[in-house]
């Protein structure tokens, strides 16, 4: 995904000073951050603040980064994970005992989960309702517990390795892919019970 | 679960396997082994559908688009790229402010703030409105009236008046109350049970420095209640007042009934005079 020795150079070149090395690597990182914090958070609001902070800390702490103990996007997905922590530290929100119908999403007017599942024969529009699902989904991702929630959405919503996310994690790769299967599976068992309530 | 084995292959192994088979990166004789140990074992050949579910579930989320601003903002909080000309326009746009203004808003929002906050709760507003009522209430029965306090005078000599005025009148009503009459009655009747005593003591002092004076013996004082009739054998007889001095009979003397026999020249008549008529009276006079 990025090339070692370009991203060592535009961080030499932030690191010297230079603003439009800067500007490159938050035009490149940023979504990728934005999409982390947006589906670990569950806020659009709170992704934004959060993607800034972590702008923030990597702006500060940039000098501190060395390439030869692993890659940028590694070291940025680690300051992200740290600071998604820290926040759900403070918010204190237990998201495993909040009922899936009051978890909803900013994007759409806060109805209730149950109402924004789509009856699939009365909603001919396939990507209105392809939509609707991701909402649901993403519902119930935040419903799942931080260790679990972290190591899905490394994994299957940023294409992370194993390996990679151990690093990031800081366990061993056995316990990301233990992590990854719970959380794939408790996923779906939610989903599959929204699903039957609504049918 | 860790310890069930079907088709060679423990559960444990085949969560260890899972991610691997999910993934595609399985294959061979393993992947063999692990699809048969699903098909036979109750825990894991849910738990295969569950995790194949629920990934296909989150490769369905497609990214989401970022805010327009976020890269803008990110700048302008790290670098600090339209810091220069936002703080120009904040300059352009803030009015000018004098000290005395800045001043009073400094202590508003250092000293009044929290507590105008605090006030402003319904409670502590509920609390005021109460602390009005009742003080109102309270003017009211006690007969003051707004329209009085208007004519109060503050200059120091008005001041001080009304307060000598108050004074005064608090004075004189507390020595109404009869309580306090009766109290202080009751206090000057005792002080005057005891005042006696003391100029009777200081009257008796000087009679008994007399009496210490010619008393030599040390002898204890007679009684004050002693009947001098009694003791003293003095008659005294009431006579004409015209003539000498009564003359007085001894009774001690056993003869005084028959003054002739004891001494004939006085025997109550007087002898000088024998042409009066004699009137002989004796009275037990006694002497209080």
């Amino acid at each position: 995904m990025e090339d070692v020795q370009v991203v060592a150079m535009l961080v030499r070149r932030c690191i010297a000073g230079d603003s439009a090395a800067w500007e490159e690597i938050v035009q490149t990182y940023s979504r990728r951050i934005y999409n982390i914090c947006y589906r670990f958070a569950g806020s659009g609001d709170d992704a934004q603040d959060l993607t800034q902070e972590v702008f923030i800390k990597m702006y500060r702490t940039l000098p501190s980064y060395d390439h030869t103990k692993g890659a940028f996007v590694t070291w940025v997905t680690t300051i992200t994970r740290n600071l998604l922590v820290d926040h759900f530290r403070k918010s204190k929100q237990d998201r495993m005992t909040d009922s899936i119908d009051t978890a909803g999403s900013d994007h759409e007017d806060a109805q209730p989960l149950s109402e924004q599942i789509p009856d699939p024969s009365a909603r001919p529009d396939a990507h209105v309702r392809s939509r609707e699902v991701g909402e649901t989904v993403h519902a119930a991702l935040g419903r799942l517990s931080p260790e679990l929630r972290e190591a899905v959405i490394l994994r299957d919503l940023q294409d992370m390795d194993y390996r990679e996310i151990a690093t990031v994690l800081k366990v061993p790769e056995g316990t990301v892919k233990s992590r990854i299967n719970r959380g794939r599976a408790e996923l779906a068992r939610l989903l599959q019970r929204t699903y039957r309530q609504v049918m | 679960m860790p310890d069930q084995t079907s088709k060679g292959m423990l559960c444990n192994e085949f969560e260890l396997l899972l991610t691997d088979a999910i993934d595609g990166v399985l294959s061979g004789t393993g992947l063999d082994r692990f699809h048969a140990h699903a098909q036979v074992c109750r825990t894991c050949g849910p738990l295969l559908a569950e995790a194949d579910a629920g990934r296909n579930w989150l490769k369905g989320l497609t990214e989401v688009e970022p805010p327009a601003s976020l890269v803008m903002n990110i700048l302008t909080s790290t670098t600090g790229v339209d810091t220069q000309r936002l703080r120009v326009t904040e300059r352009r746009l803030q009015p000018r402010i004098s000290w005395w203004e800045r001043a009073q808003a400094s202590l508003f929002e250092g000293l009044l703030e929290p507590v105008w906050g605090m006030v402003r709760q319904p409670r502590f507003a509920m609390s005021f409105g109460m602390a009005f009522f009742a003080l109102s209430v309270g003017l009211t029965v006690a007969g003051v009236k707004p329209a009085d306090l208007r004519e109060v005078s503050l200059r120091p000599k008005a001041i001080q008046q009304a307060y000598f005025h108050t004074q005064a009148r608090v004075v004189h009503y507390y020595e109404n109350i009869r309580v306090v009459y009766e109290v202080q009655a009751r206090l000057r009747e005792v002080k005057r049970n005891f005042a006696p005593a003391e100029p009777a003591v200081k009257q008796s002092q000087p009679a008994k420095q007399n009496s210490d004076k010619n008393d030599t013996t040390q002898q204890p004082e007679q009684n004050q209640e002693r009947n001098y009739s009694q003791t003293d054998d003095h008659v005294i007889l009431a006579s004409a007042a015209v003539g000498p001095s009564p003359c007085v009979i001894d009774r001690s003397n056993p003869d005084w009934s028959n003054p002739d026999r004891s001494n004939p020249d006085r025997s109550g008549v007087d002898a000088s005079n024998p042409d009066l008529p004699v009137v002989s009276v004796s009275t037990d006079r006694r002497v209080v």
